[in-house]
């Protein structure tokens, strides 16, 4: 249950497939991604691997003397494209791999447009998916669902790329999925259509307790994505953004021209491998110079946060003018989650402060659209226990120099999900099994899925689990990978923020005008 | 990782699939396959442990028919094409081609097509119609190909090459040319007269000339290899030689660098001349790659560009990543120097096994030479009290020795240590490739010692059989020479006899010590560390009864022996005429020959030099441990050891036919620890008064001394054993009276 592995081993069994002479990669925009993830280009150069183009390139030159590898997802609009490609060949010989099932109508074109004879492979390399970590992949999508219900096309590749990755992985799942979610629910009855559909495929060794799809709403949980998260790989994906593992350094200020795009790559990084999952305050030493930079960029709450204690303060928080306008929302978010449906609700007046502060509209929005997104309502189960609250909280508003804070950190809820889950504990009629039939063991190989975006706190939760439980194996993917803002962009793709005008919580009388800036 | 090549292993359990590891349960092996293997680029036995699906049996199939299909279509093109260029066209009036032109293939009336089928414009006076003459179709001017004659050439004399290879009856031109002949008759385009004469190149639609124009690029590529495949073909190679030589060469420089002599210097160097030379032309190469067409105009598509700068990235990232393996040859005076440090270095090696050799022997030497001293002064006092505590000590003996003397007198630890405090050094002082070598022979050496400790278990058993024989063989002896002075010199016999005794004694429990293998192995690894040349002799056969046994174990240490006889005491050099009877009974009884042989050959007192070697430093060792007084060797020492005993047998059994009357085999039955075993007939053999009495006299002071330390049990085997001897003493006297 390596993701990582099973993809690149797809890619490399496509190189050796083509035999020894130079190669062309032949891609499109997403599969580049795939395989830019697992391959480095010096690893891939020393397999003869010169070039890799973009199938849907327009000036590609005629190189009769290579041999083209053609690894594309299998998209009515790649299928024309190669059939064009087929009718005036370009490379002496074709090996043609689809990420995911095609139709044979398809072949059937691809094989008419082969005059020449080109083509000496055709093969279905179920790698369909982003493999991040081992344990982790994406789909890199943003904004899957619209309100509660899920975009047509974004349903279709979700379940594309997770019976891909269950192909990867040679899984044939029992399916259980979050109740309280449809979007869940229309995934875990899509992806068993496939299984259904393609039953020959789907045939593996039985294992004694067969692996276990768990699907599960990001919505169940909307806190993880708006806290910080003190990994390395969480912190730098927070700060900087990773996308596809590539860090985009363009925005910093005097960057070498070299270090405009950073990759960061477990596979070919000791340091990364090595520090990924680690607290950002363990690895201390190592970057140094990072964390001093860290801190000159978020000093605002470092310094002034420490003394807050108790969530009554965000008020005071808020006043305070150097708490940037991203994080009073963030802030105010947190509290609204939380004390959502406290009788003595602060929320209109926080929401007054956030207006006084100049914050704008759009994060304003936010906070209700959060709370519509992930509120009580939607909850499948009790996010915060009474305890917690109060650590998360503090653990926000709490900087780098309360290292004790730092270390306790806050388990994301899918730890306690997943937990259940392994002592075979998760509640039936809250996660359901698609089906009738149910598992009676333990389940040993999990694949968890979020919809909505998993997080890299909830991967490190996940690589932890793995290395404690033996025995259990867990896979964790998401519609995408968030940081905050991006969970933001998730939120406000969702269109939810609109609802929430009518929506009766929340929004009570005072933010009701908030609302309207007039 | 282990070897999947020995086809004598077979292993069960979890094995984990690529290294072998035995990881004891399902989970282990699973989350080790996980942890270690998971993210290794490899399959095992090459399977892809994904799903993958193929459809190349469809594509194929489907693609087929589409196949025949077009090959039919180009091939009647190109027929055509042939009889269009059949005559001589500048030299035939246009009517006449035009003629010819239609007979090829019918065209299309003009009345039927209205529109040009490519761009849809209307024909007219203006926009006019014309014929494709390959395959009868109409198009307007804008839409019309031209095919030059040399092309029309290529592509028919290409035709007919692979015409002639494999041919085809339906291809054959006279048939269709036959079948066609009827269009001449077709009516004439009046629009088509007009044209200008087209006397050197044929008019076509755009299809025709698409489809020509693929074949034509086919027939090009067939026979056309571009500069950079085969500078790129040479590169390869040039990087597979690099593949091959350089593990070979960094073998050997890695061994010349340790100052070994296994290869040849010159070799090496001329070795890595040539994987040099290979990368200087893998450099050339991926130069000349990246250059291919940079002067050319118009300059070679980005694509190519690209490819080319990317070659030449990979051959650098190539030459960078194994030139930098490539480690250096020391230079001739390096060599020697290296040599010289490396021989030292085996010498001091050498120097201190030797030493750690002589360390014991001497050790065993003063040992030995105390006991002489002590045996030549006739100290019974000591003597009477010393076989008490010799032998209650007996069992320690391996233990404190093993414990005492293998930490410095294991030559391979003692090598280890030293090893390690090298590097310390060399490392302190930056010389780093000293401290690899070092490094190397350490690991070597750990090695060895490793192997050493495993070999060591399997020769302890033999070892330990031998040092039996040894003794028996000793015990021989001494009987022998104290038969002679008996037979010279009776007076002196007396003293003699104590310290024969004495000698019995100490053998007889150790013999008995079964129980104390374990410890005594100790003893016995010492030994064979710290006198290589002895183990190495060691027989491989642990027959105890074997007469070459004690050949064996003698020739090793007799030079020793020799060199230690020199400090010998005076009254060893005494015994030394009393051999030589001895040596007229080993001529007698061959089975002895060998024996005696090598002490002979060396010097006729070896023997009497090397046994109280053999055994003396257990002496010494006793004396101090008897202090100690543990009771646990009294416990185990009478313990009989029933395989012993039975060598014991074969051994009596042995030399007692052979020397029958011989009053040498009494003394065994006089060992108390013995009795039992002696009641065969050696046991009827009168025994010498003398003997007996003191016998007796020893096993009272034992029974005394063992009542003292309250081993209640000792007591019982001792006094059974008197009471033996007295009665023996009885019967003899009664026989002699």
């Amino acid at each position: 249950m390596n993701v990582v592995f099973a993809v690149k081993q797809y890619i490399s069994k496509m190189i050796e497939d083509s035999g020894p002479g130079m190669k062309v990669l032949l891609m499109d925009k997403e599969t580049t991604g795939i395989v830019s993830m697992v391959y480095t280009q010096s690893e891939i150069l020393q397999k003869e691997v010169y070039l890799f183009e973009r199938i849907d390139s327009q000036n590609r030159e005629i190189m009769k003397h290579l041999k083209a590898i053609c690894f594309l997802r299998p998209t009515k609009e790649n299928v024309d494209y190669m059939i064009q490609e087929l009718r005036r060949p370009k490379y002496s010989i074709y090996f043609i791999y689809f990420s995911n099932v095609i139709s044979k109508s398809d072949v059937k074109s691809l094989a008419e447009a082969d005059e020449q004879e080109v083509v000496a492979e055709v093969q279905e390399f179920y790698g369909d998916y982003i493999a991040v970590n081992p344990h982790l992949f994406s789909l890199n999508i943003l904004g899957c669902c619209q309100g509660r219900n899920w975009d047509p096309a974004q349903l279709s590749r979700t379940t594309q790329g997770l019976t891909a990755l269950l192909l990867s992985l040679k899984k044939c799942p029992m399916i259980r999925y979050q109740l309280s979610s449809e979007a869940a629910k229309r995934l875990a009855e899509c992806v068993k259509q496939v299984i259904t559909k393609e039953y020959e495929l789907f045939e593996f060794r039985r294992t004694e307790v067969p692996p276990l799809l768990l699907i599960l709403d990001r919505c169940d949980d909307a806190i993880t994505p708006l806290l910080n998260q003190w990994t390395y790989q969480a912190m730098v994906h927070e700060l900087l953004g990773i996308n596809n593992n590539r860090i985009d350094l363009s925005r910093v200020p005097g960057i070498s021209k070299d270090l405009r795009e950073v990759v960061l790559s477990a596979e070919n990084d000791e340091f990364y491998a090595n520090n990924m999952y680690l607290n950002f305050a363990e690895i201390g030493s190592n970057i140094k110079n990072l964390m001093e930079d860290f801190q000159k960029k978020k000093p605002k709450e470092q310094q002034k946060l420490e003394s807050i204690a108790d969530m009554k303060n965000v008020k005071r928080l808020l006043q305070n003018p150097k708490v940037t306008e991203f994080d009073a929302a963030r802030l105010v978010m947190l509290y609204a989650l939380h004390y959502e449906r406290h009788s003595s609700n602060s929320l209109p007046g926080l929401m007054m402060d956030l207006r006084n502060k100049g914050v704008s509209e759009k994060y304003r929005k936010l906070v209700s659209a959060v709370v519509e997104y992930g509120g009580k309502r939607v909850r499948g189960s009790d996010l915060f226990s009474p305890k917690d609250a109060v650590a998360i909280t503090k653990q926000f508003l709490k900087g780098l120099k309360g290292v004790e804070n730092v270390y306790t950190q806050h388990q994301p809820f899918l730890h306690e999900t997943l937990d259940h889950l392994i002592k075979g504990k998760l509640k039936e009629n809250l996660y359901p099994y698609l089906g009738p039939s149910s598992l009676r063991d333990r389940p040993q190989d999990i694949i968890v899925f979020v919809i909505g975006g998993a997080t890299y706190e909830e991967a490190l939760t996940v690589y932890n689990l793995n290395r404690t439980t033996p025995g259990v194996r867990i896979v964790l993917g998401g519609t995408t990978v968030h940081n905050t803002k991006s969970f933001l962009e998730e939120v406000l793709a969702s269109g939810l923020h609109s609802r929430s005008k009518e929506s009766s919580q929340v929004t009570s009388r005072g933010t009701q005008k908030l609302f309207v800036p007039t | 990782m282990a070897s999947l090549d020995d086809p004598g292993e077979v292993r069960e359990g979890f094995l984990c699939p690529l290294c072998l590891k035995d990881l004891q349960s399902f989970y282990q092996l699973h989350s080790h396959y996980e942890e270690e293997h998971s993210g290794e680029d490899r399959d095992v036995k090459g399977q892809i442990k994904s799903a993958v699906r193929s459809h190349l049996s469809e594509f194929k199939k489907h693609r087929a028919a589409r196949i025949d299909h077009y090959v039919v279509e180009v091939n009647k093109l190109i027929i055509r094409l042939e009889k269009l260029t059949a005559f001589d066209r500048t030299n035939t009036e246009s009517a006449k081609i035009r003629a010819i032109e239609k007979s090829v293939v019918p065209w299309v009336n003009d009345q039927d097509v209205p529109f040009c089928p490519d761009c849809g414009n209307k024909f007219s006076i203006r926009n006019r119609r014309h014929h494709c003459r390959l395959c009868g179709s109409i198009m307007c001017k804008k839409c019309m190909e031209l095919i030059s004659l040399p092309l029309a050439n290529k592509l028919t004399s290409a035709s007919k090459e692979s015409l002639s290879t494999h041919t085809s009856p339906s291809q054959s031109p006279n048939s269709v040319h036959g079948s066609r002949r009827g269009s001449i008759s077709s009516m004439s385009s009046v629009s088509s007269v007009l044209d200008e004469k087209d006397d050197d190149r044929i008019r076509c639609c755009t299809h025709c000339k698409d489809t020509l124009l693929k074949r034509e690029q086919q027939i090009d590529e067939k026979e056309h290899t571009p500069d950079i495949v085969k500078l790129y073909e040479k590169l390869r190679l040039c990087m597979e030689k690099v593949d091959q030589k350089a593990p070979e060469y960094i073998k050997m420089a890695a061994s010349l660098n340790a100052g070994e002599t296994t290869y040849s210097l010159e070799h090496a160097s001329d070795l890595r001349v040539e994987v040099q030379k290979v990368y200087e032309l893998i450099d050339a190469l991926s130069k000349k790659i990246l250059t291919l067409g940079l002067n050319q105009d118009p300059p070679p598509h980005p694509s190519n560009l690209r490819l080319q700068r990317m070659i030449r990235y990979s051959a650098t990232l190539f030459v960078q990543e194994k030139l930098l393996g490539l480690m250096s040859l020391p230079t001739k005076e390096q060599f020697e120097e290296l040599k010289k440090k490396r021989k030292e270095e085996m010498e001091r090696k050498r120097a201190m096994e030797r030493q750690a050799a002589l360390e014991s022997q001497r050790r065993l030497e003063e040992r030995q030479s105390g006991l002489a001293s002590r045996a030549a002064n006739g100290d019974v006092a000591s003597l009477r009290r010393g076989p008490a505590h010799l032998r209650k000590a007996e069992g320690w003996l391996p233990l404190s020795g093993g414990q005492g003397q293998s930490e410095d007198s294991d030559p391979l630890l003692q090598q280890i240590h030293n090893i390690t405090s090298f590097i310390k050094q060399a490392k302190a002082a930056g010389r780093k490739d000293e401290v690899r070598t070092l490094q190397e022979n350490l690991r070597q050496l750990q090695d060895e010692y490793d192997q050493q400790q495993t070999e060591k278990a399997i020769e302890l058993s033999r070892r330990q059989a031998e040092e039996e024989d040894l003794q028996r063989e000793q015990l021989q002896m001494l009987r022998e020479r104290e038969l002679e002075r008996e037979r010279e010199q009776f007076r002196v016999a007396s003293l003699h006899t104590r310290t024969r005794s004495l000698d019995f004694r100490e053998i007889g429990p150790f013999q008995l010590e079964p129980s104390r293998e374990p410890r005594t192995h100790l003893a016995y690894a010492l030994d064979l560390g710290s006198s290589s040349i002895q183990s190495s002799i060691a027989p491989k056969t642990p027959t105890p009864s074997s007469a070459q046994e004690p050949i064996r174990v003698w020739s090793g240490p007799s030079a020793l022996g020799q060199e230690l006889l020199t400090q010998s005491s005076m009254s060893q050099q005494n015994e030394g005429p009393s051999l030589n009877p001895f040596d007229e009974e080993d001529l007698s009884s061959p089975v002895e020959e060998g024996t005696a042989s090598p002490p002979a050959a060396g010097a006729s007192f070896g023997p009497s030099a090397h046994i109280p070697k053999e055994y003396n430093p257990f002496e010494e060792e006793d004396e101090e441990e008897a202090m100690a007084g543990n009771p646990f060797i009294h416990r185990d020492s009478p313990a009989p050891n029933p395989f012993n005993e039975e060598d014991e047998h074969l051994q009596q059994r042995h030399s007692s036919p052979l020397v029958p009357g011989n009053p040498f085999e009494e003394p065994t039955c006089t060992n108390p620890f013995e009795m039992d075993s002696d009641s065969g007939p050696e046991a009827e053999e009168p025994i010498e008064e003398e003997l007996l009495l003191q016998q007796i006299d020893n096993i009272k002071a034992y029974i005394f001394d063992a009542k003292q330390c309250g081993r209640l049990d000792e007591v019982e085997v001792l006094t059974e054993n008197l009471r033996e001897l007295k009665h023996t003493l009885a019967k003899q006297k009664g026989g002699t009276d």
